[in-house]
Order: C-alpha cells, then structure tokens, then sequence
C-alpha cells in the first residue's frame, strides 16, 4: 500500500494549483467565499475559461477531447478547483448528455453537440422529472409522437433546474404506451427556444430561482434528436447513473466548506466558545476523512481499469449526508449572526450571514439525482440481493 | 402529578386556533413576508381584543394573569399558522421584561402594551455577547451610550427599543427611542422582521434609564427563560403541523404504483417522527411549568434542556419532514420547508444548542 501522491502527481498538482491561482476570476471566488451560487453570467464565464484550456470535459476520453488524465488527476484537479474557491461546473452538459452522446449517439451528433459542451457554449438541462414520476420515473407521461421527420411533444416536467439558462434540454419522452413502462422511453435533444415550450420558475427555500416547471404543448423536435433508438431511453438514463464516480461523493467542495466554517470560527468574538465548536468541526473532517479514503479507493481502482466496487457504493448517501450536516453545523454555528435572511450589511463574518439559505438550499441534496432512499433500495438489492 | 391543561387554557388554545384559521392562512403570510411592517392593524385590533395582551402579565399591572403555559397556547398555534404577526415580539417579549423590571417607569410602559398603544420592542443581543444575556457589550460612559445591538426583533416597526448596556460594571436597561437611533432593518430566517442599532455616542437621559444592577440582572435571566419556554412552544406548534402535513402526503402521494407510505423506510420515519413529537409534547408541559419556576436554578436547568433537546428533535422533525415531501418540501410554494425555517430559526434563538448545553452543566454544578 502506497497512501500518497506519486512525484508526477504532485508536479500535476502544482500546475493546476498555479493555473487555478492566476485564472478563477475575483467574483467568482467572492462569490463562492461568501456561500453564494453564481448567477448564469458568472458561471458561465467560468466555464468557458476551463473550456478554452481543455479543462472542461476532464472525465471525457481523449478523443473527444478530454485531457487523457487518470482519475487520480481527474480527483487532484477538483481539489484544487474548489479549493481555488471556483464552483463545481454544472452537470447537464459536460457530465451527463456529453458522455450519453459520445456513448450512444451517431457521429452527425457527436459533431453536431459535443464541441459547445467542450467548450462551455452551449447550456444544458435535464428533463426526467415529472409531478407524479420522481422516484418512479419510468412512469414518465411526456408523449412524443412520431410524425414524418419530427416528434410532436406533449407533457410536463418539473424540477428541471437551470431550464431558464439552457439552451438545449435531454428528456426522456414516451414514444410507446403499448409496451413495459421502462421499453417504452426514448431520449430526446429539445432545443429549449422551440415553440411550445414554456418555462415557469419555481423558487426554492433558500429564497433563490434554481427549478422550473417546463410545459410541452405540440413541441415540433426534428427525429435527428432522437439518441439511440426509440426505446432505448431507460438503457441510456441508467448508464448514466453508473457512470463516473469519482467525484459524486463531493469531498473537494465539502472540505472547501469545512476550511470556510473553520476560518469564520477564528474570527468570533471573545465572548464565543470556540473549543465547542472546534470540537463540532474535527467530528465532521474526521467523517470527511473517512469519505476521503473511500473515494481515494474508487479513483485507485478506477485508475486500474477495475468496475465500481462496493466501496463506492455509498459515496453519494455518505457525500450528501456530509454536505448537510456541514452547512447545518455553520448555521447553528453562526449562532445569531446566522439569523439574518436579506441584510446588505453581513453581521459579523459573511460566511453565516448566507449559511442558511445553503443550509436550506442543500435539504435537496439526499433528494435529487435519486433520493437516498432509492439509492439504497438499489444498494439492498443489486449489493447485498435482498 | 397532573398533566391535564386547566378548561381555561384549553379555551385560550381553542380560540387562538379558530381565530387564526378564520383571519390567517398560508397566503397571508407569504404575502407579509414581502412586507417590511409586519403589524397589521386589523389583526393587531383583533389579538387586543382577543384578551391576548393582557393575558401573559399579572393583574396588578393591568394583565388578565395568565401564566406561561396560557401563553404557550396561543404561540403554539401561531408557531403552527406561520403566524408573522408579531405579538411575541412586541407583545410578550417586551411586556415580561417591563414586568420583571417593575418599576414606576417600567409599568407605565407595560400599560401602554397591554393597551395595544406601544409600539416597544427588545434589543438585548449582539454579536459580541452572543446570547450572553447579562454581558452586553453596549456601554454608558457618563450619558453616552456606545455600540451595537443586532436581531433586535422589532415586528419592522417598533418605536422604542429596551436595550441592556453596562456602565462600567453595572449591567442597565434603557429604552431608547428608535427615531435617535441609526438603524438597519432586514428580514430574519423565520420571516420575522428584525433590526441593527449603531449607536454611536447618542445621548441618554435619566428617564431613559429604567432599572440598574441586580435588578436589571434578574429581569433579564427571568425574561431569558420565559422566552426560551415560548421558543419551544412556537417549535413545538410547527413540528406537529409538519408531522400531521407530512403524514397526510405519505398517505396520499402515490409512486410505484402505491403511497409512498406503504414503503418501510417511510413507516419507519413518521414512527420515529410521532415517537419524537410525544417527547417534544413532554419537554413542553415540562419546561412551561418549570420557566415560571422562583428558584433559578430549576429554571435554567429546565430551559437549558428543553431548548437544547428541541434544536436537536424539532429540527430533526423538520428536516425529515422536507426528505419525506421529496422535491416540493424545498420549494417556497410549499408550507413544510417554511416550518424548516422556523423550526431552524427558534433553535438558535435565545441560544442554540451549544449553549444551553453549556448552560444546563452550570445549572447541574450550582445545585
Ligand atoms: C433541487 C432539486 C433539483 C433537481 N433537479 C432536477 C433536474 O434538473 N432534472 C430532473 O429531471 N429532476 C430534477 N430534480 C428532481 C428529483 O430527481 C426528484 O425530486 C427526485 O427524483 C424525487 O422525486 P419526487 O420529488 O417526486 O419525490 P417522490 O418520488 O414523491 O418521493 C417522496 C419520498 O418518498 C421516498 N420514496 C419514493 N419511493 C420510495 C421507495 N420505493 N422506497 C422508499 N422510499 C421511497 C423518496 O425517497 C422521498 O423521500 C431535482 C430535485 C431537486 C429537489
């Protein structure tokens, strides 16, 4: 057993840590310093610097143009990104419908799609959810048509965050309602400029616009968007869930939120128990720790060619269990200075003065990207064949 | 022992649910959570008629007598209606300080809230001091009054502020007048409206002063409890409606073919939901009798532990409540991530858990 970094690795680090330092834009870093999510512009911007560099679409194979690292590189670059105090880049594009296309999709859409994912152009969001099939999602209603050379779209989704900045949506649609629910699926490419889409916000409890609601009244979208084959919907959204693993569990952001608390700490007033809190603080790096090395076993297999081993099974419920117990100990934290909802003048340190509204926005995160209830009614059943 | 509430709590309780079902609703109070004044003159008009200002003080000050768990009654139900109308904040919380203070001055003042006629709020936190109730960091050097107070609770529209300050080492309270004061307003987690006070050398008068030293430092621990206690109540109010929502969609909300409260792991948390709420009810009877308590070490005992038990129970209520609801318990739109936020916020109130830990192993090492 070898528990550090190799010399390559480390040199590896130094330039990206150097890169990160010279070129994560001031507002970026502000912003995310302050706990706040970036707004469509400044993300943006973002990731089109990363897009410009190659260092977009790192999880991607080489000849899409990915930078051939390994995912001991992929896990250094996230560390060093976050912190960098940069965002995570948004998922839809670069982590979901780029690899489904390059996995499945014919060469005219791998041309046509892949480089305004590449280089942070084109903004996507993801179409699965509907108001009665969330867990259940094979039991998805959105009807598309075959007529001629296009499909006409019918249905609605909801919780589609980010629909109101894409320019394109993957959804999954019914193409057939005479088969199983899940032969019946077919993914779709929506440009989200084509009639009959309409697109209404909805807020969330940290007070900020994230989701929507997406109407589909007779949507005309061309048969070239179909990816795969009518019906292979469901083969495609659940290669997605076993895909790429090695950054699902959130450790590089999680410890950059650790280092945030711990930095606000120091500045309390006198008056302010900080061994208490000091000792709050040291039970979560140690859970982190913990997550830390599990995952490092995720990446060192994946590194040796070898499939998802139970180890990583639990990356994503441990990762979001981390994540909520982290913002909700910088609340409780904060104290008072947690109090405050829409104060320009922050109290105290800005990192509680926003703590809450993350607080409040991160109770989604055991929710989205399958609950961790579904996670582990998967895990019962394909780990322990229960 | 005897659990039982009395016929006329039960009555006060029954009232202030029908009245706030009759007058108040989720839409009222999303739309006065874009307000900056929280009071709502007819409402305000309504709650005096209630007998609600009376009720928390004594009749010897012009109060109809009630005790804590009277009070209780009423902020339960407004905890479970989401109720931003702030009669704690400029009712209650600044009526029992004048109370404990007792004084000429102090009582004339308590006559005008009772009266519906003031407009007085508490200021007696700030973030150097933290909870720390009797340690303010404002200061009185000669008649200059110097510093901050933060989340002072003022319904947005508060006209006098009861601040405590020390002079050299004596602990004072002041109500100082808001228009003398710079101040910064904003909304707070539970939708409540609150300030900041910059004070910077402003200049007091005598009449300003209303009590000094033990006085003030009794008033203040007293005062501390008794809010502590209606913290837990208003937790308690919003846990059970989250419970009942939460059961209500676990029965209704179908996937899979079937409601999402067929599925064990759904079972298994609304039991330990229900099984929770039973120990937040015992904690509640609990505290309510025991903050009124003459003995202070009884008292702060018992508000240190049941605060503390609720930031760790009623917050866990909360939070399963928004996993169980799945993506619409984060939305605004929806009741349960509200109760989140209130639940959060009374947790941290008058001290989070941390805290009042600390606390109770004081109070356990004083007897
Ligand atoms: C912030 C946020 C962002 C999102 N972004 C997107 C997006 O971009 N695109 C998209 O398509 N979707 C998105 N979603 C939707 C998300 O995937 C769904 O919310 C999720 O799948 C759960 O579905 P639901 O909300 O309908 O809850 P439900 O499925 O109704 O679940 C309610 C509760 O029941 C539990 N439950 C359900 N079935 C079972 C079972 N069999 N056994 C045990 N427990 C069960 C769940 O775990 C949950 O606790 C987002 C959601 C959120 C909150």
């Amino acid at each position: 057993m070898n528990l550090e970094f190799s010399d390559e690795e480390l040199a590896f680090r130094d330039t990206i840590r150097q890169w990160m330092k010279a070129n994560v834009p001031d507002d970026l870093r502000r912003c995310t310093a302050r706990g706040a999510m970036p707004g469509k512009e400044m993300q943006q911007r973002w990731e089109r610097l990363l897009g410009e560099q190659g260092w977009l679409t790192v999880t991607w194979p080489e000849q899409y143009g990915g930078p051939g690292w390994t995912a001991t590189q992929r896990y250094i670059f996230d560390l060093e990104r976050a912190s960098a105090g940069a965002p995570p880049t948004s998922p839809f594009g670069v982590a979901m419908v780029g690899p489904v296309l390059y996995t499945f999709g014919s060469p005219e859409q791998k041309d046509r799609w892949l480089p305004g994912i590449r280089s942070g152009e084109m903004l996507w969001c993801q179409g699965y959810s509907e108001p009665n099939a969330g867990s259940d999602l094979a039991s998805l209603k959105t009807r598309a048509e075959r007529h001629d050379d296009h499909y006409l779209v019918n249905g609605q989704k909801i919780w589609t965050t980010q629909a109101h900045w894409a320019d394109m949506m993957f959804c999954l649609v019914r193409t057939d309602s005479t088969v199983k629910q899940q032969q019946g699926i077919s993914f779709l490419l929506i440009d989200m400029k084509t009639p009959g889409i309409e697109v209404r916000p909805i807020y969330s409890i940290d007070g900020h616009h994230h989701l929507n609601e997406v109407y589909f009244t007779d949507v005309k979208v061309p048969v070239e968007n179909l990816v795969g084959t009518e019906g292979m919907g469901w083969t495609i959204a659940k290669f997605l869930l076993t895909h790429e693993r090695t950054t699902i569990a959130g450790v590089a952001d999680t410890q950059n939120e650790i280092n945030r608390l711990k930095a606000a700490l120091a500045t309390m007033a006198e008056n302010y128990d900080k061994h208490q809190a000091a000792r709050r603080v040291a039970a979560l790096e140690i859970d982190l720790m913990a997550l830390e090395y599990t995952n490092f076993r995720t990446v060192a297999a994946t590194d040796e060619g070898k499939p998802f081993g139970p180890e990583s099974s639990g990356l994503k419920i441990k990762g979001t269990e981390l994540q909520q117990s982290v913002s909700q100990a910088m609340v409780e934290l904060g104290e008072l200075l947690s109090l405050p909802w829409d104060n320009e003048q922050p109290i105290g340190n800005e990192v509680f003065n926003r703590a809450s509204r993350r607080y409040n926005f991160l109770r989604a995160c055991t929710i989205y990207g399958g609950s961790n209830e579904i996670q582990k009614n998967v895990l019962a059943k394909m780990l322990l064949g229960l | 022992m005897d659990f039982k509430l009395s016929e006329n709590t039960t009555m006060i309780a029954d009232t202030a649910r029908r009245y706030l079902k009759d007058n108040y609703s989720f839409d009222i109070y999303r739309s006065q959570l874009q307000e900056a004044d929280h009071l709502h003159a007819a409402r305000w008009q309504a709650m005096l008629e209630l007998g609600w200002f009376g009720l928390p003080f004594p009749e010897s000050c012009g109060g109809y007598g009630g005790n804590l768990v009277d009070v209780a009654a009423i902020v339960r139900e407004t905890g479970a209606a989401l109720c931003l109308d702030p009669f704690v904040d400029l009712v209650v919380s600044p009526g029992k300080l004048l109370e404990y203070i007792n004084t000429s001055e102090s009582l004339a003042i308590l006559e005008d809230v009772i009266a519906g006629q003031a407009r007085v709020a508490c200021g007696l936190y700030d973030r150097y001091a933290g909870y720390q109730v009797t340690k303010p960091s404002l200061r009185l050097n000669g008649y200059r009054l110097s510093g901050q107070k933060h989340v002072v609770p003022d319904g947005g529209c508060a006209k006098r502020i009861l601040v405590s300050a020390m002079a050299g080492d004596e602990l004072l309270i002041l109500a100082l007048p808001v228009e003398q004061c710079q101040i910064e307003r904003y909304r707070l987690l539970d939708g409540s409206r609150a300030s900041s006070l910059m004070l910077d050398d402003l200049e007091i008068t005598d009449a300003m002063i209303l009590c000094r030293g033990e006085v003030a430092r009794q008033a203040l621990s007293g005062w501390f409890d008794y809010m502590c206690a209606l913290d837990c109540a208003r937790m308690y109010g919003a846990a059970s409606q989250v419970f009942d929502d939460t059961l209500e969609y676990a029965r209704t909300r179908k996937q899979f073919g079937t409601a999402i409260g067929s599925f064990q792991v759904i079972q298994h948390y609304l039991v330990d939901m229900f099984i929770d709420l039973q120990q937040l009810e015992s904690m509640l009877l609990m505290v309510l009798v025991k903050a009124e308590s003459e003995t202070v070490s009884e008292r702060v005992r018992a508000t240190a532990a049941a605060k503390a038990y609720y930031a760790s129970q009623a917050v866990r209520i909360a939070q399963q409540g928004i996993q169980i609801h799945g993506g619409v318990g984060v939305t605004e739109e929806l009741n349960i991530g509200h109760y989140f936020r209130l639940i959060t916020h009374c947790s941290l109130s008058h001290g989070s858990r941390d805290h009042h830990v600390s606390r109770f192993i004081e109070a356990d090492a004083a007897v």
